[in-house]
This record gives C-alpha cells, structure tokens and sequence, in this order.
C-alpha cells in the first residue's frame, strides 16, 4: 500500500522521557491511520506550524498507537519534544526498507544499537522475541555516551526476561556503574557469536556504524549478513526531492535499512 | 569494596593483599592454550607460560591493583568483568573502561618502570589466569620467539584500546552540528 503524501491527523495519547533530551510518544491516529508499518521504517513528522522530519518508528504501542522516538536536536524536533498529552501532530509514511527480521529466521540476529540507533532497532528486538523458537539467540549490544543518556532504559529487563542477550557500554561512567566501560565494538569478542549463522543489525552513529562492521567482517559475519540504518537529509519521503540520494540511492526509498555489502564501498567515498 | 592493605605492594594483590577474599588453584597448559588471548601460541610455548601461572578468583569488589603499585602480575580473563579506574581529585572512583572474557588484564607489567597506571576492580566475580610478570619476562628474554609471540597479542590488544580510546574521544552520541533535525 502507498503511503498517502499528506499528513494524517495523530493526537499525542502518551509521552515518556527517555533522557534529558529525548522523548517516545504513543501517537494515536484521529482519523484513518497511516498503512501499517514494517521494523526500521520511518515516518515524517510535522510539528504544525514549525516543520517536519523524519523519525524512525520504535514500535506500536498497547493501544495500537505509533511509537516514536525523537531527540531534541533543531526547532522541529525541539517542538515534537515539548509536545503534550492531547495536542495534535501530522503524521506521513510509513516510508523505507525495513530490518527483514523475519528473513533471519532459523539464525542468531545480533543487533548493535549506538545511542538513539536504539529507537529504530527497538522494535526488530521485539518482533525477534516474539518468535523466540524461530531462532537460537537475540544478542543485544548498546553503548551511549552515559548511563543517563541511555534510552529504554527502563525496558532492559523485560528483554532480558524476554530472553535476549542484552550488554550495554557507556563511554563516561562514575563510580557505581556496573555495566560496561567502553565502545559497543569491545562487547562483540565477548558475545561468542557464530559467525556463520548470525544476521547482524546496526544503527547508531556512522562511524560507529563502520567500525562495527569492520569488527564484525573480522570475525567472518558475510557482508550480506550485516544490516545498516543509514541516515541523509530526508525530506520528501518519496524519492521525489533528491535531498537524501547516497551514490545511486535514495536513502528514503531505498533505504534506511541496507546490506552493508552495499553500503560499504559508499560509506568510503568521502563525498557522499 | 577494598582490599583490605590497599593492594598497592610489589607483590600480587590477589594473594596476599586479599589473601582472604581469592582462590586459586593450578592451570594446565591445555586449559592456558583455550583463552583467546593466546588463540595460535604455538604449544611450547603456551607450556612455558602454564609453568608461571595459575587460576584465581576474585569477588565482586575485590582489588586486583592500585594505581602507582608494583606490575608484578599479568591476567587474562576467563570469566566476569574487571573495572580500571583512576582517582580524580572530587570525581573519586572515575571507570576508564571494562575488561571481560578474553580480555587481557594489565599492560604496565611489559614496560618499564612496571608500575600500575590505574586501579582495577572486579565488577563481579571474575576468573582469571594470573601469570607472573618477572617470570614471563625471564622467559621472553631466554626465548625471543616466545617475545615475540607474546608481544604480538599484546600490542594487538593495546591497538584495539588506543583505537576504542580514539573513537570515545570523538563523543560521536553528542549532537553534532551536521545533524538533521530528526531521529
């Protein structure tokens, strides 16, 4: 199904503050909702008045709603932020290429979230515990700069009840913190993954990103096997515009979510 | 938790500073060759390391080393989590970074003036083949393909923290002035 190109009206039903500048609403449609949505799409967003962007979705919530996930970075995002129980919000897509958890069914999914690359990988984690007999592990891996900066937190023990493997590393720790010290890469050696037989789900930072992958080659996880979420300047949603094109792609069409065996060989050209 | 005496004499913190806290018991080479620190040591080799080493366990909050003591020890780590800190005047306790299973544990003992840069604490309860430094170096000297060896991993190991090090320097989770205004 198309996503239509107008906004469809959604009424903020909850909010929940995941650190000091990052916010997930529960969005719930007030006419007909948008088409459904597969892990790793994203919609655009569009705060009346002030502007839109595109947010990737982090779930659907009890009530059927979207769940969004935005962090404060310009006036937009800012505005989506500050939003409140009730207040009204345009809605359009869902738009991209999704995480294909399905397709790694019978393996181990690895997935390495850096920061707010949580957000889009949230939802690829829960569809993957939910067919738990599908697969032999669900290994998370996070890494956030703090401990306080880390989102969802608060659902970490349910995926670990759930069944997954979860390691979070944070970059600045004080005494007390008892997770990880360190960059997400240092957790892979440690995770005993089978490199044969694990599909490999990555979004955070580019360079994160990158490194990872680098590891993750290392180790003898295929290319192939090795899912990124990309991000360019994504505006129309539609592959219209040209605003989000990386070499012969066009990032919300043809991505977020690509193989890196396709992403790599454009990550090294410092143009793009 | 600290170790009782601080931990910060020439010999090992472990035995004698938490002498109380520690178990230990031989290692065999076959046991010495399955750590990934050593994946491909040639088995002489392994055999020489086995003859300084032996297996310890540490409790949760228990001590390996303090900062400014003697590097008289070296661990690879079989299981568990190791913390290294440093003391800064008013951020007491700060964790510079993790160490987990397969992980070497020390650096200082291969350089002179063999002195412990930072502390380190067992997260929890952490196994380990404890090694000692003088012993390991004799034998390096005495067989300079076994330095050789050894030195490999280690600056392999060091490689991969200087480059961890880098990228955290880069603080890439902070907004940057290129990012869009979106998730």
């Amino acid at each position: 199904m198309t996503a239509p190109a107008l906004p469809a009206r959604y009424r903020v039903a909850a909010r929940q503050d995941e650190t000091r500048d990052t916010v997930t609403l529960g969005l719930q449609p007030v006419d007909a909702p948008i088409p459904a949505h597969r892990p790793g799409q994203f919609t655009m967003l569009y705060a009346p008045g002030i502007g839109e962007v595109p947010v990737s979705i982090s779930g659907t919530g009890p009530g059927a709603e979207l769940v969004q996930t935005i962090r404060a970075v310009g006036a937009v995002t800012r505005a989506l932020c500050a939003a409140s129980q009730g207040q009204l919000i345009g809605v359009r897509g869902p738009y991209g290429t999704h995480w294909d958890v399905d397709g790694a069914a019978g393996e181990d999914l690895l997935i390495v979230a850096g920061g707010i690359g949580l957000a889009p990988l949230r939802e690829a984690l829960l569809a993957a515990l939910g067919d738990g007999d599908r697969r032999r592990r669900v290994v998370l891996l996070i890494g956030a700069r703090s401990p306080e900066e880390l989102v969802f937190a608060r659902e970490l023990a349910e995926w670990r009840r759930g069944g997954a493997e979860v390691e979070v590393t944070v970059d600045q720790a004080a005494a007390g913190w008892t997770g990880h010290v360190g960059v997400v890469t240092q957790l892979l050696g440690r995770a005993d993954i089978d490199p044969a037989r694990t599909t490999a789900l990555i979004c955070g930072p580019e360079v994160m990103m990158r490194v990872t992958a680098r590891d993750l080659l290392a180790l003898g996880v295929p290319a192939a096997r090795i899912r990124v979420s990309l991000e360019r300047n994504m505006r129309c949603g539609v592959a219209e515009c040209g605003h989000c094109q990386l070499g012969p792609l066009l990032l919300c069409r043809d991505g977020p979510v690509i193989s890196y065996a396709v992403a790599a060989p454009l990550l090294a050209i410092k143009e793009l | 938790m600290t170790c009782p005496s601080g931990g910060a004499s020439g010999s090992s913190p472990v035995a004698t500073a938490c002498a109380a806290a520690p178990t230990s018991s031989g290692a065999s080479a076959a046991d010495l060759a399955g750590h990934a620190f050593l994946r491909g040591m040639p088995d002489g080799y392994v055999a020489v390391l086995a003859g300084a080493c032996r297996v310890v366990t540490v409790g949760e909050g228990r001590r390996f080393f303090e900062e400014g003591g003697t590097a008289s020890k070296l661990w690879l780590i079989v299981s568990g989590h190791v913390a290294l800190d440093v003391d800064v005047p008013g951020r007491s306790g700060l964790i510079l970074e993790t160490l987990g299973k397969g992980d070497l544990l020390g650096l200082s003992w291969l350089v002179p003036p063999y002195e412990w840069q930072f502390g380190a604490t067992a997260v929890q309860q952490t196994t380990a083949f404890e090694l000692d430094a003088a012993a390991v170096r004799a034998a390096c000297e005495e067989d300079p393909g076994l330095g050789y060896q050894l030195l490999r991993r280690v600056m392999s190991e060091a490689s991969s923290r200087l480059q961890a090090a880098r990228i955290r320097m880069l603080d890439l989770y902070a907004v940057s002035g290129e990012a869009r205004d979106g998730s």
